[in-house]
């Protein structure tokens, strides 16, 4: 269907206006500008700030440079989630631009994962999509493509070429017909009042007297306190790729449709605004 | 057959029963629940041997003149596109490898992706300095280290811990059901008992310096058998919603 479609390119040409501001206590030669970028939603950070380090590193010297990372009013940026994630998670409620500080040194070790290159980047990406195949086919479909079809997906996304990505990956979203959906639904559903960073669980899209579950019925089953009852005002906003898709929504189609480029369906649980 | 692959419940019994070996040797497996569900995972600590670096530097650019080895995790042998690459990468300085002790922490997942149990480890000097990537590696015994150069889904890699959020260091999971097939097959035939997570973890837990020491394999049993091993499907919900 055309309007579905749409909905494809409009997930992955998604983007969000950030400014990159140095961390006051890094050791510079002369002031740093903040730099201004519009970030692919669909992307990870460490694949796009190239550009943010070569603008702070003219101001500073090589032995005062360590590996760089981010944060968000005091949060480390995750690089291993998505862009688009981490600001529905941290940032949603705030003003535009989204403002990131940069940081050269004090790495914080336990909460990040160290992201040396882009074969880092490239291997967890392959590693999430492995594993979303392995809950929607059983591993099947990735382990008939071959090695050059994964770098397919890969570079379809580092490089941000929509249909390169989607020749491939639209092999994924196939299903057998009479199954009516995939076997279980690649989902993670975000917290932020948590110490559990996640939750995933095991979900069919299909019950087995042929129901279509919805993005509700997932929610009551795994995460029921994201949905309030009718009487009292809405505590939370349920949120993919900056929308609040309806409850009744069909899983299934979702998953389809607003997966992010490693095939999972990224979910964030935000307290409501209080106005 | 799908007895290859361990439902969440079955997960749960066999770290149980380990749990209760453990007890009587007093070798340091507890059982960590997660507040307000059912999900867990088994934990424990462990003084070991590593290889770890004195000297220790990350640099944006690597140097000649120090004679370092630029290290950068590829998993592809013909990986070429991190050539204009210049982010930091971890640069050791070939003289100062020495052995140390090292405090290792050790936990044991279950993956629903995957339907096996998980690895996840960390590793700090005692000084509390967390052990980096490369000297994870380097800890490796020689033994084990060229299925792991050799086989990128064996790996070790850095990965988000799925109940805490921190960094860990994983082994990773898709060929878990390569080596339990035979052995579970085996067993089944033979009418032996097989504690799923005994026989899983004698396999990897030696890589990163785990031991399980033998009596795991003849005291601990399996749970209960069940009529059926592979995952239920979540209970059908048939009212559509008002």
């Amino acid at each position: 269907m055309a309007d579905d479609k749409d909905v494809l390119r409009d997930v992955w040409f998604g983007r969000i206006p950030t400014c990159f501001t140095l961390y006051q206590d890094e050791i510079t030669e002369r002031e740093a500008e903040p730099f201004y970028l519009l970030l692919p939603r669909v992307s990870f950070l460490t694949l796009v700030t190239d550009k943010v380090k070569k603008h702070f590193l003219k101001v500073m010297k090589a032995e005062d440079v360590e590996e760089m990372w981010f944060d968000f009013e005091g949060t480390p940026l995750k690089w291993h989630y998505p862009i688009g994630l981490l600001f529905d998670l941290h940032a949603s409620n705030t003003a535009l631009p989204w403002s990131i500080t940069v940081h050269f040194k004090n790495f914080p070790e336990r909460d990040l994962l160290h992201c040396p290159s882009n074969s880092v980047i490239e291997a967890h990406f392959m590693s999430s999509i492995k594993e979303a195949d392995a809950l929607k086919h059983k591993s099947q479909v990735i382990n008939d493509m071959q090695k050059k079809d994964h770098k397919q997906l890969w570079m379809g996304l580092q490089n941000d070429k929509f249909d390169q990505f989607w020749a491939m990956n639209r092999k994924l979203m196939e299903y057998p017909t009479e199954e009516g959906g995939f076997r279980y639904i690649p989902f993670r559903i975000y917290l932020t009042m948590s110490d559990r960073p996640f939750i995933q669980k095991l979900f069919r899209p299909i019950s087995s007297d042929g129901y279509t579950h919805t993005l509700g019925d997932l929610l009551k089953e795994v995460y029921p306190v994201a949905i309030s009852s009718d009487d009292e005002s809405k505590r939370y906003q349920v949120v993919i790729h900056g929308i609040e898709p309806l409850l009744e929504t069909p899983l299934q189609w979702l998953s389809e449709h607003l997966s992010h480029p490693d095939n999972f369906l990224h979910i964030s649980v935000i307290p409501a605004p209080s106005d | 057959m799908s007895s290859c692959f361990l439902d969440e419940e079955t997960f749960c019994q066999c770290c149980q029963l380990l749990l209760q070996h453990s007890h009587s040797l007093c070798d340091g497996w507890s059982w960590e629940q997660v507040k307000g569900s059912e999900e867990g995972y088994l934990r424990k600590t462990a003084l070991g041997t590593g290889r770890t670096r004195c000297n220790l530097d990350q640099q944006g650019n690597s140097s000649d003149q120090h004679q370092e080895r630029t290290f950068s995790l590829s998993f592809h042998n013909d990986d070429d596109d991190d050539d204009e690459d210049d982010g930091a990468v971890c640069c050791i300085q070939e003289e100062s490898s020495s052995s140390s002790v090292v405090q290792y922490e050790y936990h044991i997942l279950y993956s629903c992706s995957y339907q096996t149990p998980v690895l996840y480890f960390r590793a700090s000097t005692l000084e509390g300095r967390s052990l980096c990537l490369e000297e994870v590696w380097d800890s490796v015994h020689p033994n084990y280290r060229q299925r792991l150069q050799h086989r990128p889904w064996d790996t070790i890699t850095q990965q988000e811990h799925p109940l805490l959020g921190q960094s860990f260091f994983v082994l990773h999971p898709c060929r878990t059901e390569e080596f339990m097939m035979p052995v579970l097959k085996a067993a089944l035939e033979e009418h032996r008992q097989v504690n799923y997570i005994v026989t899983w973890l004698s396999v990897v837990g030696p890589v990163v310096g785990l031991d399980v020491p033998l009596s795991y394999c003849t005291q601990v049993p399996e749970p209960p058998h069940t009529p059926s091993r592979s995952p239920q499907p979540p209970p059908a919900l048939h009212s559509p919603q008002p």
